[in-house]
Parts: C-alpha cells; structure tokens; sequence
C-alpha cells in the first residue's frame, strides 16, 4: 500500500460519485474544494494551498456515505470526513486530498423519545440548533464546547469532544448512547454498548464505543447519533470570583470542585496572564482594581431547590478562600457569553504594544491538579521564549477546568495568539517544535497532550507515540485491521507508519 | 492594524482586485484567524444549503485567498450570490459582540458581499438573472416585479388612483418596486393612516427605483444614477422629508445615498413609516379600535432587526390592535429567520428563497398561528407562497393597523 494517493481523481473515479451523490453534490471547483481544507487557524494559513482535496462530496444519508467509502476503496483513493471543521487538531484537513466527505447535509432531527429521553440525531446537526427544538419538550443535550453555536454532533464524535459543563453531565462519549457507523471497508454499524441503540451501560462484547469516538477520522464516519438528554435545568448559578493571587484562585477550584455538590457543572481558573490578556480591552475586568490577579468562575445547574442550597455552599467555600463576589452582573453576563469572549484576533499586541489581528490558538492537556502549577510555568516559559524571538507570537494566558466532579483531572490550555498575515516556514518551524515542547510538558507530569481537540496537529502529534508506549502499537494494529487499504484520513497520528511496516 | 502590502505571489495585475483585497484584509484575517464561524448556524443560506463555500467565513477566507494568488473574483463571483444581506452573521460574530466598539471595528459581511460584486462587474462577470433585472431595471425605471401591472413609469401610481394624492411637499412618500406595483395593498394601507392621522404628503413627480437593489448586484454606476434622479425629484418638489414603508429603501436611503451624496444629503429626514405609527399610537393620534380576531406571529424584516435594530414599534402596534392573539418569537432568536427575499436571492436562486421561506413559515407554524405579519413588502410574496402550504395568511402590519383604524384598504395584497 502506497502512504501517498496519487493527485487527482481519474473521470472514472467522479462519475462513480456522481452515481451517488448526483451532479449537484459532487463540487470539483476549487473554491469548494479550498474551503473544505479550511478549519480554525493555524493550519497553516500560509500553507493552505498544499491541504486542498481533490474533490467534495456531500451526502444526504448513511447509505451515500457507505458507498462514497466504497469508491474510495475500490480505486485507493484517501476520503477525509469532515462534519463542522471548527477542531483544533486539524483532524478535518485532507494531508493527502483524495475526496472530501463533508456530512453537513446529514442534519435532520428525529424521534425524540420523551419517554427515555433520548433522540436521534443526524452528524450534521449544531447543538445550539438541537436545543431550540428540545427546549419545546423540556429537554436539553448538555455537551456544551466552547464551539457549542457552530461545531456538531458528528465531529464531536469524530473528536470525542469535551464539555464546559461536563463535570455535571459528562462529555460526548457519555452522552452519546450509540451511533451509526460506516467502517473504512464501506460497511454500516452500528456503534454503542453492546448491541442496543438507547443503552447507557451495557457489558456484552467488547466495549467499542470509546474506540470509535475521538479516532479523527482515521477509522470511519459516525453518520447518525442517539443521544441521552437531561431535562432542560430550571436553575442556573455561575458566580465569578475575584482572587489577589493564582495560588488563592487555584486552591479556590480544588475546594469548588472537591465541595460534594450534586449540581457542580464545572468551574474554570484564570491566571494571571489571562486576566492581564482580558483587561487589554474587556469592560467586564478593566474596572476591576490592580490587585485582581486572578479568576474563577463555576456553574451550577438543576432543579430550583438543589442548586439554591449548593449555590450556598460553594460561595462559602470561596469565600473562606479569600474569594471576591464580581456580583451578579458580571457573573451572569460572563457565564452567557463563555463561548464569544475569551479569544479575540482584535486583542493581538506585538511587544510595542501595537494591536494586529491574531489567530487564537489553544493548545490544550489533561493534567491533575497537583500538576497544575508546574505545567503552567512550563507552558508560560515556552511561549514567553517565542513571543521573545519573534512578534508574530503572543502569550493570552491560561485556564484550567475542571473535567469531573471530583477534581480529579482538569483540562488546561494555553491560549496563542498567532499573527499570520506576518507567519511564514521559519516562524511556522518554531511553532512546531513549541508544540512538540509543550506536549513534552504535559506527559512529563504525568497527563495527557490532550483532553479535549486531539493531539494530530503538526508538533504534537509527534509526542503521540511517547504518551501513549505500547499502546501506541496497539493503535497501530487496529488502523492496520480496520482500514487495510489505509483510505480512511491518511497521514494522521503517524498511522501511515502502520503501512510502512507491513511492506518491509 | 496591520498595513503591508498584500503577499506579492498575491493577486497580479488587477488593479481593482489588488484594492479591493487591501481594503477587505484585515477583515479577512479577522475572521478567519478567530475560527468561531458563530455566524454558520445564523445564516438563512448555511441553514438550508449546509454548502460551506456559502458562508460569511467563507466570503471573507476568498479575501485570503486571493491575496494569496489561489482564487480570483472570476472563480467566486457566483458564490457571493448566496447572501441575502440580512446581517445576522454581523451580530453573531464574537468580534462585533464583544471588542467591536473598543477597537472601532465591526464585522461587515453585507458590505463586503456588496464589494465583492460590485468588482465581478466592474470585470465584467455577470450573473445571467441579475444582469437582465438591472438591465430591465435600467429600462423600466423600476425592478421587474411580476404581477399584473405594466412596470414602467405610467404605472408607477397606479396603486393611489382613487386617493386624491398630490405631487410634490416637504413630506413625499417613497413607495418600493415590490409595493407600487405588486403588493399595492401596502402603500395604500400607509397613505390612508397618514391621512387619517393628519398627515400632509404628496408623492414624487417621478419616482424611479431606489437603486439599493443594483447596488447590492453590484451594479454600482446605475444604483448611483437612479440615487441621483431621485434625489433631484425630491429637490424639485421641494421635499424635505421622505417617508419610506419598505426596510430596503430605508438601508438605501439611510446608509446608500449618505455615501453617495454626502454633504448634500445633510438636510433630507428620512422617516420609516412602522416608526412613525407606533410614535403616532403612543401619542395617541391613532387609536386601532375594530378587533381584528387572528392569532399572529411576527417576522422581524432583516433590515429593521438585524440591520437596523428596530424590532420594537412593530411590537408596539401590534400590542396596540386589539383582539389580536400574538405569539411572539424574541428578535434575538429571530437573528437566523429571513425570508430568503433579499440581496438578489431571489432573481438568481429562486429555490433557495423558496426554502428559507419555508424554513421560516415551519417556525411560525410550530406557534399554531394562523398569520404571519411582516413589515417588509419583499418578504411577503415568498412567504405568502409557503404559508399556502400550511394554511398561514402573510399580512403586511400597515395593512392590519388600517384594518384596526376602520380603513378599507383594497389593492391587491397578494392573496
């Protein structure tokens, strides 16, 4: 098997497709085809040109996109899933064109079951949109990203996507009960716990669920989800707290999350720099006095009479820590806007202080508390060094969040911002080597490289094999079983390496 | 802000692409660098195509793109057509939400939609329908509406025959393309509250589209000649203040012709009659008293809400009619309805009107109602075709205030 598709697609090749898509959904023009190689930058920007597919193609259904897999496998052609292309790990960016499977089409909405609660869901659709439905029946799906008005529920399979308020709800792979599944060879399954399609917890065969979620595309397409939904909370608390210190803030989070409240959905730290970030130009922080050095924030949702009760306890909580109330205006205002304000490419500064439009970049991990302090200080020294050599780089400062009730393990991110209309190989090369750096870090202690977008991106991806040891080969057996042909997203996770090893 | 120069593999020799990708830069990389695509699930077009070369994300990432040497005007001129100008992608960005005001910047997609059209036809690449309504336009003086009235300038009043309205006065009623000769319901429904509440207008001695429609296909130079036609009319008669019905004059008028004039422009008052009545009701100078029995929903027009943020006067009137059941939908939810009526949609893609139109009539139907108000002539003929579907009368708010002042309206409403 070749690591490499040849360029193009032969006439026989697109007319199969045409077969099944019809005229009208298979694009070939290159407007199409560049605008489906485009996810958040960097990708890079300047390099956009070489992640061009061959063509797109946009099914309507899962048999479309059985047999859109089976083309691609009968003439060796590379097909990349694509659903939102908001991820950050660039698990939607064609390496080796071929044809771009793009399942936006796949949007319907169907049986919602108020009586389990559940309902079925095609890859395409939003979250923000499914909620607007489910509201009319009381019934929310919690798997709330940062990405929550644009990304959709495919690529949150596809990513095994992590949730704000997952501390309360879980994240994607809790709540997605099963899904429809074309394999890399074409066929359909369907993908839960064991055989069922409304099931929770099941013990029968191999638990294959997690396997299929989060893989990048690299072991097929979820083309239909069931979900399991909560009833549409009656009660919301998010309160901000001012800290003088990171350690008053980072003591604060433990305690909020180790607190035993039912209804914790969450609670987020932000350092210093990030504050110091926010204050270039946020009304909420400006007016805030010097010594506001540090933030946290937390949510709590249920029923009226559960969250009153825990609301009251985490505020003592906090303030036994030395936490200051922001007061409620800007603590609903803030909660209500998590997902619009803390990334801007307006806030970008060179070191002269002179504002340029910045890409936001934000390399993530899974770390436990205890590390929490050193990864930042390491991640912080790595930017710092970048921002130092060059003024395409600038440091946005971090958060931390929490991922489970317990505490017990938190994803943190450093926010980046990226001048590209400045970036070119020289500057891109030491971006890379920062994210090899930064990944380093984060296994150093003990974590993940990520909890939340992935770790294929150039960089980091290199690391994958260090973090993960044997397993890494296990990963490798299972691309090499599934995906003989090595159709499915060629060139992500250094899977093509599997290839390489079968043709010595 | 950034000012180098764009990428010298970048787009070559072009002049009027080498501007217009300086001009839209930074913009561009705005977007682009955010990654949000907030504005996706907002937009009428994504929503029922999911195609995403029609997305604002995308119509800003074409700047990048030719700046970087890969797509030219001539490879995305037939893109820029899936807009309808509506403006919700602007409110949604996070970038217009929240830093907007402190760095003077805003996302302006309908302005960027606009330029990009208006270069296709600066060289010389036409959009087929487009190309014959403008020239039909240009011919006619007014757009090529369909319906039973001869477009052309001995019929631009015909809607007011029986009325008695003179030429000419400081106040002058502008009545759009779509009104004067299709939905003639409209203009006489806002001619007769005028003269019940006392008004003194009169209208134009020669009315000619207001040339937001060629400006928005990007037939700039023709846009700019009717502005002028229609500007030295109002100075003929001596009008000062000009009352428009229709949103889409209104962002002509409010936001074309100030560029196009400037100075000279100072001193003409532009006054939206939805604005007006709701002023006229708090006053108590109107007064709606004959029930009308409905159960209503509103559509907010894109240009009022989205675009202009008059969302409230409408609320106002409509709370005013009694025997009205209203079911309301928040304009903020309202921010991903559009009728799919606007920016040209529907001259070149009619069936992607015809789809946002029903997208639309499925929420109203979702309240059980059994009208749908609008405020915006150009809505109404699109959406009145999928409320046949589901059993949902469009009625412009003009026309229903009038029924509640006791006026009989007649014209043709489009029912």
């Amino acid at each position: 098997m070749s690591t490499t598709a040849p360029r193009g697609l032969t006439d026989e090749v697109l007319s199969e497709l045409r077969d099944v898509v019809g005229e009208e959904h298979l694009l070939v023009d290159k407007p199409a085809r560049m605008h489906r190689a485009r996810v958040p930058a960097p990708f890079p920007v300047h390099r956009w040109a070489r992640h061009v597919p061959d063509a797109v193609v946009l099914p309507a259904c899962t048999d479309e996109v059985a047999a859109v897999i089976g083309v691609a496998n009968r003439f060796g052609v590379p097909v990349v899933p694509r659903c939102g292309g908001t991820g950050l790990t660039d698990g939607a960016v064609p390496l080796r064109h071929g044809i771009l499977l793009d399942v936006k089409r796949l949007q319907y909405i169907g049986d919602i079951d108020t009586e389990n609660r559940t309902c079925v869901v095609g890859a395409g659709v939003n979250m923000l949109k499914l909620n607007e439905v489910l509201g009319r029946y009381g019934l929310f799906y919690p798997d709330d990203p940062a990405s929550y008005p644009c990304s959709l529920v495919g690529g949150r399979i596809g990513t095994s996507g992590w949730s704000l308020i997952g501390s309360r709800y879980g994240h994607t792979r809790d709540l997605v009960l099963s899904f429809l599944h074309v394999l890399p060879t074409g066929e359909v399954v369907r993908i839960g716990e064991g055989g069922g399609q409304r099931i929770s917890k099941s013990s029968s065969g191999y638990q294959m669920k997690q396997l299929f979620m989060g893989h990048q595309g690299t072991l097929g397409v979820a083309t239909e989800a069931t979900l399991k939904l909560y009833p549409k909370p009656a009660a919301e608390f998010s309160p901000f707290w001012a800290f003088e210190d990171y350690d008053s803030a980072y003591q604060t989070v433990r305690a909020l999350a180790q607190a035993d409240v039912a209804t914790f959905a969450g609670a987020v730290l932000f350092d210093e720099q990030k504050v110091a970030y926010l204050r270039r130009d946020d009304e909420a922080y400006i007016p805030q006095p010097a010594e506001v050095r540090a933030l946290v924030c937390s949510a709590l949702y249920g029923n009226e009479d559960e969250v009153t009760v825990g609301a009251r306890r985490l505020m003592r909580v906090a303030r036994s820590l030395g936490a200051r109330y922001l007061g409620d205006e800007i603590s609903q205002g803030d909660w209500a806007a998590r997902h619009d304000r803390y990334a801007t490419p307006l806030h970008g500064r060179t070191k002269a202080g002179q504002a340029v439009p910045m890409s936001w970049h934000c390399e993530d991990a899974a770390v436990n508390w205890s590390r929490l302090p050193a990864v930042r200080d390491s991640w912080h020294r790595i930017v710092g060094d970048l921002r130092a050599r060059s003024d395409v780089f600038d440091d946005w400062g971090m958060f931390a969040y929490t991922s489970a009730r317990t505490g017990v393990d938190y994803l943190t991110e450093i926010d980046v911002g990226i001048w590209e209309q400045e970036l070119d190989d020289e500057r891109w090369e030491m971006w890379v080597q920062a994210k090899r750096e930064i990944a380093r870090v984060a296994v150093a202690h003990g974590g993940s490289i990520s909890a939340c977008h992935g770790s294929c991106r150039e960089g980091e991806v290199d690391v994958v094999p260090e973090e993960l040891g044997g397993a890494y080969e296990v990963m490798r057996a299972i691309k090499r079983t599934l995906d003989p042909g090595n159709i499915l997203n060629p060139g992500k996770y250094g899977l093509d390496g599997a290839f390489e090893e079968d043709r010595t | 802000m950034s000012t180098a120069p764009p990428n010298p593999q970048g787009p070559a020799g072009d002049v009027a692409t080498q501007q217009f990708v300086e001009q839209w830069r930074n913009a561009a990389y705005n977007c682009y660098s955010s990654g949000h695509k907030f504005c996706r699930e907002v937009c009428p077009v994504t929503q029922v195509t999911r195609n995403e070369s029609w997305t604002p994300t995308a119509f800003h990432a074409n700047v990048v793109a030719m700046e970087q040497g890969e797509l030219s005007v001539e490879d995305v001129a037939a893109d820029f057509v899936n807009c309808t100008g509506c403006g919700a992608c602007e409110l949604r960005c996070p970038n217009t939400l929240f830093t907007g005001d402190f760095y003077r910047f805003r996302t302006r997609t309908v302005d960027l939609v606009k330029a990009a059209r208006a270069l296709a036809v600066d060289r010389g690449i036409h959009q087929p329908g487009w190309r014959r309504w403008n020239s039909l336009t240009d011919e006619r003086r007014h757009e090529p509406v369909l319906g039973e009235t001869p477009i052309d300038q001995a019929h631009v009043a015909d809607w007011a025959d029986d009325l008695d309205l003179p030429i000419g006065g400081e106040t002058v009623l502008f009545v759009d393309c779509e009104a004067a000769f299709y939905r003639t319901s409209v203009p006489r429904a806002v001619a007769q509250i005028l003269a019940l509440a006392g008004f003194d207008f009169g209208l134009m001695r020669e009315q000619w589209c207001c040339g937001g429609p060629a400006a928005e296909m990007g037939y700039l130079e023709q846009a700019k000649r009717f502005a002028r036609h229609n500007l030295e009319d109002w100075r003929a008669v001596g009008a000062r203040r000009i009352i428009v019905l229709d949103p889409h004059d209104y962002i002509t008028f409010t936001e074309d012709y100030p560029t196009y004039f400037g100075e000279e422009y100072d001193d003409i008052e532009i006054v939206l009659a939805v604005e007006l009545f709701a002023e006229l009701i708090r006053d108590g100078r109107l007064t709606p008293s004959v029930p009308v029995e409905r159960t209503v929903t509103y559509h907010d027009p894109c240009r009022l809400n989205k675009r202009k943020g008059i969302w409230k006067q409408p609320r106002e009137i409509l709370g005013a009619i009694p025997g009205l059941d209203f079911r309301d939908v928040d304009r903020v939810t309202q921010w991903s309805y559009c009728s799919g009526g606007g920016g040209g949609l529907p001259v070149e893609k009619p069936e992607l009107t015809a789809a946002i139109s029903g997208r639309r009539m499925e929420r109203a139907a979702e309240l059980e109602v059994d009208t749908l108000v609008s405020a915006c002539p150009w809505s109404e003929r699109p959406l009145s075709a999928a409320g046949e579907d589901r059993g949902i009368d469009v009625v412009d708010i003009h026309e229903l205030l009038a029924a509640s002042l006791g006026i009989q309206v007649d014209g043709r409403s489009g029912r």
